[in-house]
């Protein structure tokens, strides 16, 4: 089933650009595989680990602002830029961490949401030099490989779906090696773990720091998909969109959170052409989602598997 | 002469005005079979939780293998050899029974994680947990989710679990609670099995268990150590009789 999973995203990612969609289906798309990048680290941390961080937009934030400010002003190389500013989120990440985690449950979430902020309201009013403040950094690039010129979205779309594809991997890889068990087991029984003689502040810290790298590189991404970084990209909200999506798509599921990006992406895109109020109408169907399929989509797609399979003679 | 495996000196912990452990030393030698009694409250968790390091005495100090561990901290202690199982079964409940044992076989097969392959490709953490499943009687359970076992057979993992760390000394707390009638024999033979090689202190309420299988026994009252010696000597210990059982001497 996973691997049909696989397939079938595989296969809608390099049909789409090909299937003539107009320029809004194509922003969708691209802003999908930039979130699922986003939500697949973010799973790192959340899902796999049990790390509720309230924290992520600042990571998301810093890799915008890295690749704004190292392309626009330094003239430095996309890529390099794009993951220098990965880097740098790892770099955050890990500080975040190393706080946060003095505490644990509720509070390690609060004290991310805290430091979260705290990056907000730095890029908002405290670093317009590097930021631009409220009004953001506009102009932000786009790359140019092979002589490729990537600001036609349809070829953004394969470019972002390249390092989705590579990202995906190295997560799946990462979920299913022994370092992978350790941290599935620090989110099932800490005490045990520790017992066992594993260390698990140090395993929470290098995953908060992947996840940061994660989150770095989509930051990057959306600010260059967009042409523009906003200190708005920093705020808590976008943490709590990142959280809604892993949860409607199934925490702890390679691809639940990648689906739970699509579907968040395509029920904002439908509602807000039916109300203003779309965020209230979004809440209710997560809120609807949670009671009804705790798993997400994939425990939906499970339990319905399960139930369709015939039974053992 | 050696060191002993395990030495308390003097521990004291205290919660406010309540002594939990009050200035406990004792030294346990390589390779003997140790269990602590005592009634609810005497403070045997907790001077179960300082030994392991779990929980920072007040005052004194823990010994391992001759060495001052009393700053190590929980997964440093399980490094050097001491084991532990719990009161309550840790297991890990997403997982499988196998999963569980190999992931523990981990811990003392890669210094640094391996973070590219699968970890159903390392054939040496594979075949310790499965020789672990036939040591402590799961292997039937394999593949079954660890939260789908029995009490009983959860406190069997628990058990494995704790010797997947190849522990020289270990702890356990209660080893035998919730073990049925028709289990419990069984269940004292493969502790006394298991006990082989390696220092054993074990917490346990069954008087006839702890009877069978210490070969020394302490015991506890208001956090004190007070009396301590092979179990026929302890039980006709007056101080023992009137503090533990109740009997005026």
């Amino acid at each position: 089933m996973r691997n049909a999973a696989g397939l079938a995203i595989l296969a809608t990612l390099l049909a789409a650009p090909l299937l003539g969609l107009g320029s809004e289906r194509l922003l969708l798309m691209n802003l999908v595989l930039v979130y699922a990048i986003f939500a697949l680290g973010y799973d790192l941390a959340f899902g796999v680990t049990g790390l509720l961080s309230l924290g992520h937009a600042a990571m998301f934030g810093v890799g915008g602002y890295a690749l704004a400010n190292l392309t626009m002003r330094l003239h430095w190389p996309f890529e390099l830029a794009l993951l220098a500013g990965g880097v740098l989120a790892a770099g955050l990440a890990m500080v975040m961490a190393g706080v946060a985690l003095r505490l644990t449950g509720v509070f390690f979430s609060l004290t991310t949401l805290a430091l979260g902020q705290l990056c907000y309201i730095i890029a908002s009013s405290r670093a317009k030099g590097l930021t631009g403040g409220y009004d953001g950094l506009s102009g932000v690039g786009r790359p140019v490989l092979f002589g490729l010129d990537f600001n036609d979205d349809r070829l953004f779309l394969y470019y972002n779906a390249v390092i989705f594809l590579v990202l995906l991997g190295v997560a799946g890889r990462l979920r299913s090696s022994p370092f992978g068990q350790v941290l599935a087991g620090i989110r099932l029984n800490a005490p045990r773990i520790e017992q066992l003689g594993f260390r698990p502040g140090r395993y929470q810290v290098a995953i908060f720091a992947i996840s940061g790298f994660y989150a770095g590189i989509s930051g990057g991404l959306l600010a260059s998909l967009l042409f523009y970084v906003s200190p708005q990209t920093m705020n808590w909200t976008t943490s709590g969109d990142v959280l809604i999506m892993s949860i409607l798509g199934g925490v702890g599921t390679l691809f639940g959170p990648v689906l739970g990006v699509g579907l968040f992406e395509i029920l904002r895109d439908q509602l807000e052409r039916v109300t203003d109020r779309w965020y209230g109408l979004l809440g209710l169907i997560f809120v609807a989602m949670t009671i009804l399929a705790p798993g997400g989509v994939v425990g939906l797609a499970r339990s319905l598997h399960r139930r369709l399979r015939p039974a053992a003679p | 002469m050696s060191a002993p495996a395990l030495e308390c000196r003097a521990l004291s912990v205290r919660y406010g005005r309540f002594t939990a452990v009050d200035g406990f030393t004792y030294a346990f030698q390589a390779g003997g079979l140790y269990a602590v009694i005592g009634p609810n409250g005497a403070g045997k968790t907790t001077l179960m939780n300082v030994m392991v390091g779990g929980k920072r005495p007040d005052a004194g100090s823990v010994w391992l293998g001759g060495a001052d561990v009393t700053d190590a901290g929980v997964a440093q202690r399980a490094r050097l050899g001491l084991g532990r199982s719990f009161q309550i079964s840790k297991i890990f409940a997403g997982m499988t029974v196998f999963e569980n044992l190999r992931l523990a076989a981990q811990a003392l097969a890669f210094p640094l994680q391996p973070l590219w392959r699968p970890a159903s490709a390392y054939r040496q953490i594979a075949d310790r947990a499965r020789a672990m499943l036939g040591t402590v009687g799961l292997e039937r359970y394999a593949e079954l989710p660890a939260d789908k076992l029995s009490h009983g057979d959860q406190r069997a993992l628990e058990l494995g679990l704790a010797l997947m760390t190849e522990p020289r000394v270990l702890l356990l707390d209660e080893p035998l609670a919730g073990v049925g009638h028709h289990d419990l024999p069984a269940a004292i033979d493969r502790l006394a099995r298991l006990a082989e090689g390696r220092t054993v202190l074990l917490i346990e309420h069954n008087m006839s268990a702890v009877m069978r299988l210490a070969e020394t026994v302490l015991v506890m009252v208001n956090g004190a150590l007070i009396a301590s010696g092979p179990p026929d000597q302890v039980r006709q210990d007056p101080a023992v009789r009137s503090a533990y059982l109740g009997v005026e001497s």
